[in-house]
């Protein structure tokens, strides 16, 4: 007997893709792929651009992570303009922070409670009706109404910088173009019209308790599900702190071992290779030293606390170590810890954004450097979902004449086909039937790495995300579609 | 406009859709015009798409229209109905029905405003920032009858 299934659109990650599993005579799981199907072309049509359209034209690539790819970029185009980021003035460098944290604050909130806890609280076999946010609203008020408030708390912080939730400008070549008031700071801080910064720190820390709990509960489950060996890259400091808006790139294997020891990210290029699959517009990024089968790594959550020597805000450290100290494992493979991870980095987040409000050089009014023009730009900074990268190189009229982007989800590409083929393999192989559960467990483990399709692939319009059984005779035998 | 400056507290109008893909721009195009009109005594927003944390901002209002461009045929070239909360939950975060947003504001904050949803037909959805001619007199016509008729029914 043949059967089809159809997942589609893989629900809820930011974009849209499709998932074929293929079984061979006994039904056992025989490959699985988790394919990238749409129109890639922001580096090409962006060719020909002065580059200061840069930071404002890649900000249409997504409307979830605009605000890391106006920074990305930004950071390059400095570059461009002879301007290191050690260049750039106080406050135009703690004004792109203050942005940036928005960001990565009110993105993990939204991944958290808008898309992944609905698999927390009802469990991967709840009804599909019930697996999302307006179900948790009815059950859980009060997370729902946290969640909500900490999104807002983010998306407020960059329309004060930036002048708009969405797609608003914060930089220019050099620096920033506009200043920050004393009562745009104070809105923050008071309490009076939002709820305040100190509100954000402590609903963050009891986010995070929750979390714990649920590990307790759940441990098997979570320390097994798509638990695989990998490598894991992202950004500290010279310390070695976690540092999400610049400094030097750093990559360990599954044990700890460097692979990549603190490089400048103006040298990515010598380190970096990207594979290609004819399944898939989303490329496969890893490190030449390593090679193509071991070199890849995941980025996001898990790998900056996998890789970081420590968090240089107190709250979170102390989380970390718990963190750490909860498996005893130094490195973490575990797929499901990647969201109790984001959690650690929003509470980050907010002691950051705590930090910049209170420094007097936020209000600062020297806020654009100019320096000796170059022709190339490398920006790399750690978007809420890993190492982002914006590359431009330019004609002696200015005009773009290379773009190189190396997205977050793209780092995650083959971690997340791992994950896959591991739910693949132990839920769905030789099981006889197949159950909406099961499928779900699908999304569950691409829902983990807060992947953004739009970004990855640089797609336009719609892109839906479909799942395919196939027999051993390649013919569909099941597929899941959802709208 | 006299009706407008009454009866009714608190105006909210959404406009939804976005600018520089032609006649997907009728919403916020509505929303604006009537924000003049009305002298700033309604409030107006501008949105691509609606979002979960929208059902804050509708709870502080008393009343709040939905502006959007619709593929629908309509009778009038436009079409003013009541809408309701209603549980329907789109598969991605960042696209939710005004249904869904006063339900939101319903279970969170306990409030649910006074809603009506203004669809507007368009006829052409590319690349490009002006409204086609059926497009704005539709428009027109959309805006005369929100103007004259509506807050009769809002109250």
């Amino acid at each position: 007997m043949t059967r089809k299934i159809t997942i589609d659109p893989v629900t809820r990650v930011e974009g849209h893709g499709r998932v074929t599993i293929h079984l061979d005579e006994y039904g056992q799981v025989k490959d699985s792929f988790f394919h990238i199907v749409e129109f890639r072309g922001f580096e090409r049509f962006i060719q020909g651009h002065p580059y200061w359209e840069a930071p404002v034209l890649v900000q249409r690539l997504c409307g979830i992570c605009p605000v890391s790819h106006h920074l990305a970029a930004a950071k390059a185009i400095d570059q461009l303009v002879g301007i290191d980021p050690k260049d750039l003035s106080p406050a135009a460098t703690k004004l792109r922070r203050l942005m940036h944290f928005g960001q990565i604050f009110q993105s993990h909130a939204l991944h958290f409670f808008y898309l992944a806890s609905p698999d927390l609280l009802f469990g991967v076999d709840a009804p599909a009706e019930k697996r999302n946010v307006v179900a948790v609203a009815v059950e859980n008020r009060e997370l729902a109404v946290k969640g909500i408030t900490m999104r807002r708390f983010g998306q407020e912080i960059i329309k004060a910088v930036a002048g708009k939730k969405i797609h608003g400008i914060l930089a220019v070549p050099g620096g920033v173009h506009k200043t920050f008031t004393q009562r745009e700071r104070d809105f923050f801080m008071d309490g009076k019209e939002i709820e305040n910064i100190d509100t954000m720190i402590e609903w963050s820390l009891g986010v995070i308790d929750f979390m714990k709990g649920y590990h307790e509960k759940n441990r098997k489950l979570l320390d097994e599900f798509a638990e695989f060996p990998s490598g894991h890259l992202g950004m500290v400091n010279e310390l070695g702190a976690m540092d999400l808006y610049d400094g030097k790139l750093r990559a360990i294997d599954h044990e700890g071992n460097r692979t990549l020891n603190d490089i400048s990210t103006d040298l990515y290029e010598q380190y970096f290779s990207e594979a290609v699959a004819q399944w898939s517009y989303m490329k496969f990024p890893y490190l030449k030293g390593v090679g193509r089968e071991k070199g890849w790594n995941r980025v996001g959550p898990l790998a900056r606390i996998n890789l970081c020597d420590f968090i240089p805000t107190p709250l979170a450290e102390k989380e970390r170590q718990a963190f750490i100290a909860f498996t005893g494992k130094k490195i973490n493979n575990s797929t499901m810890y990647s969201h109790w991870a984001r959690l650690i980095e929003v509470l980050h987040a907010a002691e950051v954004m705590k930090e910049l409000l209170n420094d007097p050089e936020l209000l600062g009014e020297d806020l654009v450097r100019k320096g000796t023009p170059r022709s190339k730009g490398i920006g790399i900074i750690e978007a809420p979902r890993g190492t982002l990268t914006h590359h431009y190189e330019v004609d002696e009229k200015g005009m773009i004449t290379r773009c190189n982007l190396i997205v977050s989800t793209t780092h995650n590409n083959d971690a997340m086909n791992t994950a896959v083929k591991w739910v693949a393999n132990n839920v769905i192989s030789r099981k006889g039937a197949i159950t909406d559960g099961m499928l779900n467990q699908v999304e569950v483990a691409i829902r983990a790495y807060d992947p953004c399709l739009s970004c990855a692939t640089q797609a336009m319009g719609k892109m839906p995300l479909k799942a395919e059984l196939y027999n051993y005779k390649g013919e569909m035998i099941d597929e899941r579609f959802k709208y | 406009m006299s009706d407008l400056n009454t009866d009714i507290k608190k105006i909210l109008v959404i406009g939804i859709g976005n600018c520089g893909r032609h006649d997907d721009g009728l919403g916020w195009k509505f929303t604006e015009m009537i924000s003049k009109h009305s002298q700033g005594k309604v409030d107006s927003e501008y949105r691509y798409q609606l979002q979960v944390e929208d059902s804050v901002l509708v709870s502080k209002y008393d009343t709040v229209i939905f502006a959007d461009a619709s593929h629908s045929k309509l009778k009038q070239g436009f079409e003013i109905h009541r809408c309701r909360a209603a549980t329907h939950y789109f598969y991605s975060s960042h696209m939710q029905t005004p249904e869904t947003i006063l339900y939101l504001a319903k279970e969170l904050y306990n409030k649910i405003p006074k809603s009506f949803i203004v669809a507007i037909k368009g006829h052409i959805w590319g690349l490009g920032t002006t409204l086609s001619r059926v497009a704005e007199k539709n428009l027109e016509k959309a805006v005369l009858s929100f103007e004259k008729e509506f807050f009769k029914v809002a109250t």
